[in-house]
């Protein structure tokens, strides 16, 4: 492939295109709070509170934690969950001491000093209905059936997790819809693989599908395989197809820049719901 | 008579009767009226001097106001003025003075106006009666049709290249005369500015810039080529996007929407090699008119923009051609007479070649294994027959085909999966793209008399984009098999016909009718995908976006009437109607243009036109791509329409060597798209888009001047535009206006063109744009990707943060272009080489912009990627 592009682009090479840095300050809104949550029933909730910076800031430690801040997690009509913070891997969490469970609605809202308050709020969606995951090892198919609620409009990623059992190292796959399975051109015509899919049910409502993903290497070594297939509320979908967009269009300046969806009023991030069901099985 | 004796008021009276008895034609008579009608002038005649008038006033029309200032004159001479205007004719019968309409018929001289050498129409040559002070102009057939009611001696017709020439008249009624005329020793010192042949004051039509051939073959070349876009890009008013792009954005519109004619057929697709080139080789080119707003009634179907380009049509007389070879494409021209003076032929073809040395080197290297094959190129042909059947007759054949085709067949000769059992065994792959158009038409002329010419087309033009990809392996490891194939198409095809009448009744009058029908066939997505060795079940059918066809009927009719000696109007309806689907729409669309002729070779002019467009086309990013297609109106998404004012002054020096105007405008543009912030994602087309796409205003205003050298060894011109382009779409940018992306505040055009002596011709252009809007991240922050972070990939997501559309500019752009011509004149033949060098101060232009992050500095920061750095180019031509 890669001579094909030198061959194709032989033309253009007459054009050598050239790169240079622009010597100008990029514009800054100012600081917002940011509130990042995805919050899942049956677990404790994780708040991160982190403040915004100007787009010239390479973070890639993590953005900074406000000092000061003050979480509050509402579950319910008025019910206040008390929070701790806690470090994991290296960033600052608020954690509830207990955990989130279907049909109630969650707000979360902070305030700091010198910035303006902030809440977001959103319900958890139900479990998917997503069973008989397998592969085999040297093929590149992972398959697995999925029965969609047929009396809603529903959401989901899905992602592949592989652990090598050699190395123990676990990695996400990177894979596509199989193009037959879909009669997707783009994604053929493309060759473009992802770390995850996000979908709604327009195209299945109602029905129970095998689902047919094709990684973008075959699976060559023995292992534990994670097929984790998440129900997402509408805002968690929007906000991780508007993410998706965002990273696929890369650094590059469109004419129609992707805005990546949040909830939050005043500030930026998400506060979704979002349930996830992981089916793991051996690779021999 | 005594009642109008009453009417005289303001008269100053001072009569010497010399005779009571009787009066002669040779009686000195005193008149002073003021702003009375003839009549009353009749009766102050016969008060004072005894001279009665006898005539039918069904025959005889007195009531023209006058004022008259005589002493002393006599009285044959005073009535011959009087009368004259009128068309009355006197006569002594008695003592009475008998009034009686003069017996003369009004005559119409027309024909064609030709080069003397080829026989090809001139188009928009100037035909004039020095004495009466009338003329015309040949229209876009060369027919020119004069009516006068007053005998003509003689014409004078012009043409800008030509000999001016002086037609005697015989003296009897109608006639038709072709007028052939002689090209001038050298082209050259006309070429650059020959915008029109008719004086800029002597044009009511307005924002319209014209362009022949000499001027395009004088323009800097880039890689060796001639182009009709870049030429038209250095024009007041017409941006061509990002440096390296080919765009058209005509007065702050979208590509999208101009209506580019061939020989009158529409095209929809005007650019090879993703823009950089125009479809047609500029040599087959005669002329080109761009109209950037005062559209005249007969173009409709577009809201920006019209280019119409009139095509060669085949040399009557003799044989000749030209060649040329440039370092992206080779090309010839040939055209003559199939039967002298009866039916020509023209015929020219053209094909990039440098993919033939790529594909040679890498079958030498066997980089592509067994059976593969490298292939990128575009071509066109153009061929044209006309026939002349008889005087009143005339029948022309076109046909275009144009195509960019990209082709890579590949077959990976690799062995280590004798190793590696996660390599493929015998991998074999074809790629291929190609996208082009088709057109043909048929016209035939016919004059029905000296006052009425008339043109029926029937046309044909289509747009096809293809892609196929074919990918066979087997998996080493396991055996397992793909052979895939997968092939997308779309279509949009036109196929239509319309008949334009000219009709010249008086020189004060020049009338256009005629009526268009266009049935539009639209065919945005066709798939094909096979897999032959998946067992997987489909989890739908394919993507097949259902065929549409919508029918355009219009009906149009203007006139360009001189309604008084200094004051002129053009006055015009266009009509049209666009069913499909089950759905229909109309629209009415007045065409208004004024102009009033000042002193000293000035006219102010004005105009008001309202145009419609049935069809969208769908873009992934807003730029011009073949991918693009085309969609007919819907019930979610309304015709587009535009409203643009125009105002200017305009003048031609005297010596016609220097040409001024200056144009204000304000457009507004109804029911453009935009695809939804939301849909960003580039997905396959849906059979409802119109559901992925927002309905939204667009206001563009400015102002744009231009000055221009025509005639002498330095010719050229100087342009600027100051403009604003804004939009304003539901669910972007928070439904606020934001400037367009093709908003360039100022843009000045620079062109020189040096005659060196008989052989060698300089030229030059200097093109400067302020910086074009794009949008910035205002700021950034965290993301997050799981529920805990416990869990593998939830770690650090960097976000960017946007709000305001288009909140930045990007560096102004400017980059000077020249280019020098050598020829030589052989007996038979002449030879050429012209050296052109493209961003001679090589500016790195940007083309586009992205964010670079620095981990080292912990920064990240603009960067621009320049396309097109300096390029030298030769090319070399013969022409005989």
């Amino acid at each position: 492939m890669k001579q094909f592009f030198v061959g194709a682009i032989g033309l253009s090479m007459l054009l050598s295109a050239c790169e240079k840095r622009e010597e100008i300050s990029l514009p800054y809104e100012g600081d917002k709070i940011v509130v990042n949550t995805l919050i899942q029933p049956d677990s404790v909730v994780y708040i991160r509170v982190t403040r915004s910076v100007p787009s010239s800031v390479y973070d890639d430690a993590g953005y900074k934690d406000i000092p000061g801040a003050a979480v509050t997690l509402t579950a319910g009509d008025e019910s206040v969950w008390p929070l701790q913070t806690q470090v994991i891997k290296g960033l600052s969490y608020y954690v509830s001491d207990r955990k989130a469970v279907l049909g109630l609605q969650y707000k979360v809202a902070v305030t700091a000093p010198g910035l303006q308050p902030v809440t977001g709020a959103d319900t958890l969606p139900a479990a998917p209905l997503a069973y008989n995951a397998g592969a085999q090892r040297s093929s590149s198919r992972v398959e697995f059936t999925l029965k969609d609620h047929p009396s809603s409009a529903d959401y989901y990623r899905v992602r592949i997790y592989m652990t090598d059992a050699a190395t123990g190292r676990g990695t996400f796959l990177l894979f596509r819809l199989d193009p037959a399975f879909n009669n997707s051109l783009a994604d053929f015509f493309s060759k473009g693989n992802y770390n995850s899919l996000i979908m709604n049910d327009k195209r299945f409502n109602g029905k129970q599908v095998t689902f047919v993903l094709q990684t973008e290497e075959p699976i060559m070594n023995a292992g534990e395989m994670t097929v984790e297939v998440s129900a997402l509320t509408y805002g968690t979908y929007q906000y991780l197809n508007t993410l998706f967009a965002q990273r696929e269009s890369g650094n590059v300046i469109t004419g129609s820049p992707v805005r990546v969806f949040s909830n939050v009023t005043n500030g930026y991030g998400i506060v979704g719901g979002i349930n996830t069901r992981k089916m793991v099985f051996k690779i021999e | 008579m005594s009642l109008a004796l009453k009417l005289l008021t303001g008269i100053l009276i001072l009569s010497f009767p010399l005779s009571a008895f009787g009066w002669d034609w040779q009686t000195r008579v005193t008149v002073v009226v003021k702003d009375q009608p003839i009549e009353a002038v009749c009766g102050l005649l016969e008060k004072e001097y005894g001279i009665h008038f006898s005539y039918s006033r069904e025959l005889v029309n007195l009531s023209r106001k006058v004022t008259l200032t005589i002493h002393q004159q006599r009285l044959k001479k005073v009535l011959d003025e009087l009368f004259a205007p009128d068309d009355i004719r006197f006569a002594r019968v008695g003592e009475q003075v008998v009034l009686s309409p003069v017996q003369r018929s009004s005559r119409t001289i027309s024909g064609f106006v030709k080069d003397a050498v080829s026989g090809e129409n001139l188009i928009g040559a100037t035909v004039y009666s020095p004495v009466l002070k009338q003329g015309t102009t040949a229209n876009q057939y060369g027919f020119y049709s004069l009516t006068t009611v007053k005998d003509t001696n003689s014409l004078v017709i012009s043409y800008i290249g030509y000999q001016p020439f002086v037609q005697k008249v015989a003296a009897k009624g109608n006639q038709m005369i072709n007028i052939h005329l002689q090209p001038l020793g050298s082209l050259k010192e006309v070429v650059i500015s020959a915008k029109e042949s008719v004086k800029l004051q002597e044009q009511t039509q307005m924002s319209k810039v014209n362009l022949n051939t000499s001027e395009l073959q004088a323009m800097p070349r880039l890689l060796g080529e001639v182009d009709v876009m870049r030429t038209l890009q250095s024009l007041p008013g017409v941006s061509g996007g990002a440096d390296g792009a080919g765009g058209l954005y005509v007065r702050g519109g979208g590509p999208d929407q101009n209506l580019v004619l061939i020989d009158g057929s529409p095209v929809f697709n005007f650019s090879h090699f993703f823009g950089v080139y125009s479809l047609l080789n500029a040599n087959v080119v005669k002329t080109t008119d761009l109209y950037k707003g005062a559209f005249p009634a007969r173009f409709g179907g577009r809201i920006s923009s019209v280019v119409d380009i009139a095509m060669k049509e085949g040399d009557m007389k003799n044989y000749h051609g030209d060649a040329s070879i440039g370092l992206i494409a080779a090309k010839f021209n040939i055209e003559g007479p199939i039967v002298k003076d009866k039916t020509s032929f023209m015929l020219s073809a053209r094909r990039s070649y440098p993919d033939l040395f790529i594909n040679a080197a890498f079958q030498v290297d066997n980089t592509l294994g067994s059976g593969g094959n490298f292939q990128a190129f575009f071509y066109d042909i153009n061929a044209k027959v006309n026939h002349i059947f008889s005087s009143k007759d005339r029948l022309f054949l076109s046909f275009y085909q144009g195509e960019d085709n990209l082709l890579l067949k590949q077959t990976v000769d690799d062995t280590s999966y004798a190793s590696n059992p996660s390599k493929y065994v015998g991998e074999k792959m074809k790629f291929h793209v190609g996208w082009g158009n088709t057109i043909a038409a048929i016209r035939w002329n016919h004059i029905y008399g000296p006052k009425l010419f008339s043109n029926i087309t029937l046309n044909y033009s289509q747009y096809k984009f293809f892609t196929e990809l074919e990918h066979k392996y087997t998996l080493a490891a396991s055996g397992e098999k793909s052979d895939v194939y997968g092939r997308y198409s779309s279509r949009m095809a036109n196929s239509g016909g319309r008949v334009d009448f000219d009709y010249r009744p008086d020189p004060r009058h020049s009338i256009r009718f005629g009526a268009i029908s266009t049935m539009h066939n639209f065919k945005p997505g066709s798939s094909v995908f096979e897999d032959k060795d998946s067992h997987v079940t489909p989890l739908d059918t394919l993507d097949e976006s259902p065929g549409v066809t919508g029918l355009e009927l219009s009906l149009y009719a203007e006139d360009n009437w001189q309604i008084k000696p200094d004051l002129y109007a053009s006055i015009g309806l266009h009509a049209s109607g666009f069913l499909v689907e089950g759905r229909s729409y109309y629209s009415l669309q007045p065409r208004l243009g004024l102009r009033y002729l000042l002193p000293r070779n000035w006219a102010v002019k004005a105009a008001y036109t309202h145009m419609n467009q049935y069809i969208h086309l769908l873009s992934s990013n807003g730029t011009s791509l073949p991918t693009d297609i085309w969609v007919p109106s819907t019930q979610n998404v309304a015709p587009m329409f535009s409203k643009q004012i125009a105002a200017g002054v305009a003048k031609t020096t005297a010596n016609l060597k220097y040409e001024f105007s200056l144009e204000g405008y304000f457009k507004s543009m109804h029911n453009m798209i935009e695809n939804k912030e939301s849909n960003s994602i580039l997905a396959p087309v849906e059979t409802r888009w119109d559901e992925n796409v927002t309905v939204g205003k667009g206001w563009s205003y400015g102002a744009e001047l231009m000055l221009q050298k025509k005639k002498g060894n330095t010719t050229g011109w100087v342009g600027y535009t100051l403009a604003w382009s804004t939009r304003r779409f539901p669910g972007i940018n928070n439904g606020e206006i934001y400037p367009y992306r093709y908003d360039t505040r100022h843009d000045i055009e620079l062109v020189l063109v040096q005659q060196l002596g008989p052989h060698w011709e300089f030229s030059a252009s200097w093109h400067f744009n302020s910086g074009m809007p794009f949008t910035l991240p205002v700021s950034g922050y965290a993301g997050t990707d799981g529920a805990s972070p416990w869990e593998p990939g939830t770690g650090n997501t960097g976000i960017d943060r946007y709000d305001n559309r288009n909140n930045y500019r990007g560096a102004a752009v400017h980059r000077l272009d020249v280019g020098i011509t050598w020829s030589r004149q052989k007996k038979r033949w002449t030879r050429s080489w012209n050296l052109s060098v493209f961003n001679v101060y090589n500016r790195k232009n940007p083309y586009y912009y992205y964010i670079s992050a620095d981990p080292v500095q912990q920064q990240r920061y603009l960067s621009k990627v320049t396309i097109l750095p300096i390029l030298p180019s030769i090319t070399y031509a013969i022409k005989f």
